[in-house]
């Protein structure tokens, strides 16, 4: 449904982003992640046609945004990073006046307004001045104005930023709830956010594409080592030194956020060498409170990617 | 066609919900309306709408930057414009739909002034054709003015940049008008130049009640050029 090929787009001298390409299939909810300045939000722009690229082509749903703009558009739902809405409007208007400039019919978009607002939980302030709303509903009807005309293709640029946490709980689940019959890309900074609505993620540094796979693929494609964390009630600092003496560990770091005696032990991949470490700090009485696997975040993924530079495969 | 319609009237209705819309119309028609009742007080007053609509082309250079400044530089402020620009819509509906929207409001406050040519058609003698002529050229102007006004409020982000481009711009086209006064020699040619671009010679032959054509194409073919440099300018602020 997007396909992205050797996007190029500078600001004068300046690359912002560089040959990205990728593609998002009809009806998947992918991630654009990366940090702030990597060139989620310039892609994005050139992808929903509000400026050109200076290289590369874009085509949603076969239709070329640059070439074919106004029929590209059509099939597009965006919803900016700054959701900008005019304040002296009121919701219900501004909904209608989105859905006219997409050509809908008055009918249709009387029994569409009633659907969207539903669906962005926008019924008790369809009447409401947009100036006057909470950036947590104003958001909403950013979204509402996005999805109006039923468009394919979502483009969501930082759908959740500036909301309150029961705020982006619900706009996730809106989110959520569109998979299947849309297609949507959402732009995002915020790891747990990609992890949880998403189904493939594209992690995007420096104007690059570094890595695209399913959240599981990724963290397991980076990967090094296994991690135990084993938590005793000994606190003596030999106990990370002999347990580091075990065989297939790899490395003894003791976990600081979760109080003393907690250590993080690390393996070699695929040994699984828990009944063993259990085994041996019973035998030595420390006195075992917690032994469990531990998985390492998309954050971490996230981290080593965008920081060491290092591409996966 | 539809999507101009539905700018414009967004646009219209957008100022008349701000302050925008009653402010300059309170200050259009005060003003008007003290030119009026001065030019009946005096003795040998005449039903006449030339000295009238003349003041009247002055107020509309005041007026119309204030109409005009926020049409783009706002909406390149604030971030509408992204979304505006994102629709279905192409660069030259918004420049249309958003110069009708301006072009609405003006024509809204030049029919209430028709209440002047009434109440000298009433007890005076009075001759309508003239005066049609008269308001056909202030409607010119304003288009005009407004089309220059439209391509400032492109060019910026800051409404009070945009205003003060198109106050200086309204000011050498009229103040250009002095200059054909002030040379000598009537074959001098910058005497001759200063004559054809000066809106307020061009506005002469209407007040007088002459249509002429070679006036109303003056002022259309400055509305085409500005509304055509308005949309280029929508479309090279794209590439930034």
């Amino acid at each position: 449904m997007i396909e992205v090929e050797g996007l190029t787009k500078y600001y004068g001298p300046v690359p912002a982003i560089m040959d990205v390409s990728f593609s998002v299939k009809e009806g998947e909810i992918v991630a654009f992640l990366g940090p702030n300045g990597a060139g989620k939000t310039t892609t994005m722009r050139v992808l929903t046609g509000f400026m050109p690229a200076t290289y590369g082509t874009c085509r949603i749903g076969g239709l070329d945004v640059y070439e074919q703009s106004i029929a590209a558009r059509r099939r597009i739902g965006y919803m900016p990073e700054t959701t900008s809405l005019y304040p002296e409007m009121r919701v219900y208007q501004y909904l209608q006046y989105c859905g006219k400039l997409h050509g809908m019919k008055r009918g249709e978009l009387g029994e569409r307004l009633d659907e969207v607002t539903e669906v962005c939980g926008l019924q008790d302030r369809r009447e409401s001045i947009i100036g006057t709303l909470s950036l947590g509903y104003r958001q909403r009807v950013g979204l509402a104005q996005a999805l109006i005309h039923s468009p394919d293709v979502l483009i969501l640029d930082e759908p959740t930023v500036g909301l309150d946490p029961n705020q982006i709980i619900e706009v996730r689940k809106v989110i959520r709830g569109l998979a299947g019959k849309h297609t949507v890309m959402l732009s995002t900074h915020i790891l747990p956010e990609a992890q949880m609505t998403c189904e493939r993620v594209i992690i995007i540094n420096q104007g690059r594409v570094v890595a695209e796979d399913t959240p599981e693929n990724l963290t397991a494609q980076i990967q090094e080592v296994e991690t135990i964390l084993v938590k005793v009630r000994d606190t003596d600092p030999s106990v990370a030194k002999l347990l580091g003496e075990m065989p297939q560990v790899t490395s003894v770091r003791s976990h600081g956020d979760a109080g003393p005696g907690t250590y993080l032990v690390d393996t070699e991949i695929g040994s699984d060498i828990r009944s063993e470490v259990a085994q041996y700090v019973v035998g030595k009485g420390w006195g075992l409170l917690e032994l469990r696997p531990v998985e390492m975040t998309l954050e971490e993924v996230f981290r080593q990617l965008t920081t060491e530079e290092r591409g996966v495969a | 066609m539809r999507n101009i319609l539905t700018i414009a009237g967004r646009e219209l209705r957008s100022y008349f919900t701000s302050p925008t819309a009653f402010v300059v119309m309170v200050f259009f028609l005060f003003f008007s309306g003290l030119i009026f009742t001065f030019s009946i007080l005096q003795p040998q007053a005449r039903a006449e709408m030339g000295g009238l609509l003349g003041s009247m082309v002055f107020l509309t250079l005041m007026v119309s930057p204030f109409i005009t400044m926020s049409l783009l530089a706002q909406e390149r402020a604030s971030g509408t414009l992204e979304l505006l620009l994102t629709k279905p819509v192409k660069d030259y509906e918004v420049a249309l739909g958003k110069y009708l929207g301006a072009l609405g409001l003006y024509a809204a406050m030049l029919v209430l002034t028709l209440v002047y040519p009434i109440l000298y058609a009433k007890w005076g003698d009075f001759d309508w054709g003239p005066a049609w002529v008269g308001y056909l050229g202030l409607l010119l102007v304003a288009m005009s003015f407004l089309a220059i006004g439209i391509f400032a409020s492109g060019l910026t982000r800051s409404q009070m940049a945009s205003a003060g481009i198109c106050l200086a711009a309204f000011l050498f086209v009229w103040l250009i008008g002095w200059v054909s006064y002030l040379v000598g020699g009537e074959d001098s040619w910058l005497k001759q130049v200063a004559k054809n671009i000066s809106v307020f010679e061009m506005f002469g032959d209407f007040e007088k009640g002459i249509l002429d054509l070679k006036n109303v194409i003056y002022f259309l073919s400055m509305v085409v050029f500005f509304l055509f440099m308005t949309v280029r300018v929508l479309e090279l602020r794209r590439q930034v």
